[in-house]
Formats: C-alpha cells, structure tokens, sequence
C-alpha cells in the first residue's frame, strides 16, 4: 500500500491508495500511529485512491477517531468513493466520523472552520 | 453454477494466503472484464472470512493449515459470482455470531467484530455447512452496484 503524507498548515493529510484490507490495514495503522505519537491532532484523512475498505481498515478508522477526539484533537475523512463510503453506512460508521466530499472541505474542516 | 469460469486454489493460513486469494480474485475479475464498482462487495466479503479463518479458526498453523477456494464466475445480466472456502479448523458457523451494535458512539463501540456482520449485508446468500470435519462457507452476489 502506498500512503501519501502532507503537512497543510496545522493540519496532517494522510491519503491511502489501494486496498485497505486485513493484510494492508497493519501499514495504515503502523503510519497513523506513527504520526499521532509525533502529536499529529488535526489529521485529514483523504480515502480517494481507496478502492475499498474491510473491517479490519474501519478498526484503523476507529482508532485513530478515538485518539481526535475534540476539542484536542480532529479527524475528518473525505473523497469517499461508492463502495468506501457504502461499506462505512453499513457498519454504522458515518455517524462516527466528521466527512467532507473532498479536501479543501476536510482541511477548512479540520483547522477548526464551521462547516459550510 | 454452469456456464462460465471456475478457479480452485488452495492458500496457506497466513496474510501471504489471504493476499494470493484476493490477488486470484483480482485476476478473475480483470479476465471477465468486470468493473470494481460491482466487485468491491466480493472482494471485501472474502477478506473478511478469510481474515476470519486464518485469525481465529486456524490462528497460529500457518503454513502447515491450507484453506481451499473456489471462486466462479458466470456470465449474465448480471453476471454472478460465487465463492466456497472450506478450512479443517474448529467447527464456527460465522451466521451464529450475534450482530454487532452498530449505532454505538466512538468511545463504547468495541474494535472488532464487525466483519461477519459486513458480508452479511453485502452478499445475497451465504451458506455455512460443517461436512467431514470441515467449515464450509458459500457465498454469491449478483454483480450489480449496491442500491444504499
């Protein structure tokens, strides 16, 4: 899997390509925690290059939701295709997560700007 | 199923099984010329019980525990794909595990546990059978976009 990572300001975009599944999970997950044990709080993640996303993907999700929790910390996602995007409603994630459709939202988001 | 293309493959109990499962997966769908946006359901389904299997059912046989695979394809409008895997690990019917809560908030909701509950949604049939000492899964989806 590859990831991209950009520094935006305050802001640390991290943005996945490829599959998120049980096997590649353990990089996404080894880099997000890498960039919060270096004090990363405002973090965009950009799903756009994610052609889809397994349980184990939604755990990494989840983790990194529950370590940006405001008012310290946010976590935004955004440029969720089709079947991400179905695969988050069906696990009853969306609720849980801040979501932009794409990233300048998601940064605006992020940095503490109200949203549109 | 009749028609169309059937793959059988055999795949070691570790991530390395589970990436050249999918990778076959991959494969079948590229050669049937099926797009993404109607096979992502499939793809994830079977990395779920996979992940599953080689987790939990066979967790630490690795090499020595093989899942078998047969992945089929049949062409229609729409077409159809259906996958079996069978492993010789403990008895588990995946469709007995209760639901998982999902309207729970960040901080209650239990990492985990939410892969069974994802085919379910996503397959039309899943079928779980226990034959001669080992776990049998059938799963099929017609291959058209999720209506949500």
């Amino acid at each position: 899997m590859e990831i991209g990572d950009e520094q935006v300001g305050e802001t640390r975009v991290i943005a996945p390509r490829g599959r998120i599944d049980s096997v590649s999970s353990s990089e996404l997950e080894r880099h997000l925690v890498a960039r919060l044990d270096g004090g990363a709080r405002r973090v965009v993640i950009d799903l756009a290059g994610v052609e889809y996303v397994s349980s184990a993907g939604l755990r990494v999700l989840l983790l990194a939701a529950k370590r940006l929790k405001p008012p310290q910390g946010a976590l935004v996602l955004c440029g969720l295709g089709p079947g991400v995007r179905t695969v988050l409603e069906l696990a009853g994630f969306t609720s849980l997560f801040t979501v932009e459709p794409g990233r300048e939202q998601a940064l605006a988001r992020a940095s503490g700007a109200k949203a549109p | 199923m009749s028609a169309g293309e059937t793959r059988r493959l055999s795949v070691p109990a570790t991530d390395a099984g589970i990436k050249a499962a999918l990778a076959a997966l991959e494969r079948l769908w590229a050669e049937q010329g099926v797009s993404r946006a109607v096979t992502w359901p499939v793809d994830v389904s079977l990395d779920e019980v996979l992940a599953n299997v080689v987790h939990h059912g066979l967790e630490g046989r690795g090499e020595s525990a093989q899942v078998e695979l047969e992945l089929s394809f049949e062409p229609g409008d729409p077409p159809r794909c259906e996958v079996r895997v069978a492993d010789d690990g403990p008895e588990f019917d995946p469709l007995s595990a209760p639901a998982p809560d999902t309207t729970l908030g960040v901080d209650e909701r239990p990492i985990g546990g939410l892969g069974i509950e994802l085919v379910k949604r996503l397959m039309d049939e899943i079928q779980y059978e226990r034959r001669d000492g080992r776990n049998h899964l059938r799963l099929v989806r017609r291959l058209v976009a999720m209506e949500h």
